[in-house]
């Protein structure tokens, strides 16, 4: 068996030491992984790069869009509030109280020999109420019947168009002066009279249901 | 053999610093590279998709405006009649004569009005109009004259209620009566 040497021994170690340098090895190792990351990272730019397209699109057609999207929406917000302005003016409107037709009612009511001397009236915030005070002189052979017919037909023409009335006599005097109505001599008497009412009409009464019969 | 799978301490350093590197190279694609780019294609799909929607509704907004300015027509016309009734200027300045006017056309002179107060309106629909309250004083009127007045006062005037009413007869002359209104009157603010 024939014997062999090796004389480069040393340096084929060497060499072998050079082959495994783990820095070599680390470096070939993060090139490797640093080529990978690159291409992620190059699909991932070629990827955003499509969304910016994208997004630029429809940021050019909604700039195409936007102001008369933005007119419509001042339009809509400004017909809304007319709208409910209106709808709140109209109820005010609507809910008022009408003065005119009881100054129409009360001069019906007063006779010739119940004369009135003053007239107060007022109507709550919610229009839900009116107060009326009403003072004058009644004459007559019962100058207080006079004043009584009077409340009783306030009560009654009031209550036609109006509900909750309630017609009172705040005060009632008989006075020492005599007039002459209609070329008789009259006593009279000084009345107050208070009213309150409701200026909503009164609800229709619902129909009493007929009783049943026994068969 | 045993001797040739043990890392020497040099061979052990540059292990060490490979490793760094590869934390160092790490950090540096997530923080540079990486981390702005998702960044900036998350903020560009958040965008789109709210213009998206902005782009899909705003369709249905110009169909509503279209819709509710038909809807809104009579509400329009009737807000511009509401408008008209408060001229340009200072409702002190323009109430008093309209008012003096309107009681001599009713054939009642000697009207004197003033303005009692003036404040906001509570409903929130109301913010661009005042309330004004007037007192209109009538020396010399009938009770007759009064009604017809009233009447034709409410009638013209839509925004104006009458929330207080007083005739008294007349101490000197008992032909005359003497009238006092006060008037709450609904103004646009100019």
């Amino acid at each position: 068996m024939a014997l062999q040497l090796n004389l480069l021994h040393e340096q084929i170690e060497a060499q072998r030491q050079r082959q495994r340098d783990p820095l070599k090895i680390g470096m070939m190792a993060l090139g490797a992984i640093g080529a990978l990351m690159l291409l992620f990272y190059m699909f991932k730019a070629y990827q955003t790069l499509q969304i910016k397209n994208r997004l630029s699109s429809v940021q050019h057609d909604w700039s195409k869009v936007e102001p008369k999207v933005t007119a419509a929406q001042k339009r809509s917000k400004e017909l809304t509030a007319i709208i409910s302005t209106t709808k709140v003016l109209d109820a005010m409107v609507e809910g008022r109280f009408f003065w005119a037709p009881l100054l129409q009612k009360l001069s019906r009511c007063v006779a010739p020999n119940a004369q009135l001397m003053s007239l107060d009236g007022a109507v709550s915030e919610d229009n839900k109420q009116v107060t009326l005070t009403v003072q004058g002189l009644a004459a007559g052979r019962e100058p207080r019947s006079a004043a009584e017919e009077l409340r009783q037909l306030l009560t009654e023409q009031l209550s036609q168009s109006y509900s909750e009335v309630k017609v009172e006599f705040k005060t009632l005097e008989d006075l020492d002066t005599i007039v002459n109505v209609g070329g008789a001599n009259m006593a009279i008497a000084r009345y107050a009279l208070g009213v309150t009412l409701n200026p909503a009409p009164e609800p229709p009464k619902a129909p009493t249901p007929a009783p049943r019969t026994k068969r | 053999m045993t001797k040739s799978n043990k890392l020497s301490k040099d061979q052990i350093q540059k292990l060490a610093l490979s490793v760094m590197g590869f934390f160092v190279l790490l950090y540096v694609y997530f923080s540079f590279f990486l981390g702005p780019l998702n960044r900036s294609r998350a903020v560009a799909e958040k965008t789109i998709a709210t213009l998206q929607a902005k782009l899909g509704s705003s369709k249905g907004e110009m169909l509503t405006a279209a819709n509710l300015e038909s809807e809104a027509t009579a509400a329009t016309t009737r807000f511009a009649t509401f408008k008209s009734l408060s001229p340009e200027g200072a409702p002190i300045a323009w109430f008093p004569p309209r008012m003096k006017l309107f009681f001599t056309n009713q054939q009642i002179d000697k009207t004197t009005a003033r303005l009692e107060s003036s404040a906001a309106f509570k409903q929130l629909e109301l913010s661009e109009w005042m309330k004004y309250t007037w007192v209109i004083d009538l020396p010399q009127t009938d009770f007759v004259s009064v009604g017809k007045a009233v009447s034709e006062l409410e009638n013209t005037e839509p925004l104006l209620t009458i929330s207080k009413l007083s005739i008294k007869a007349g101490t000197d002359d008992p032909q005359f009566q003497q009238a006092s209104l006060v008037l709450n009157n609904a103004i646009m603010k100019r």
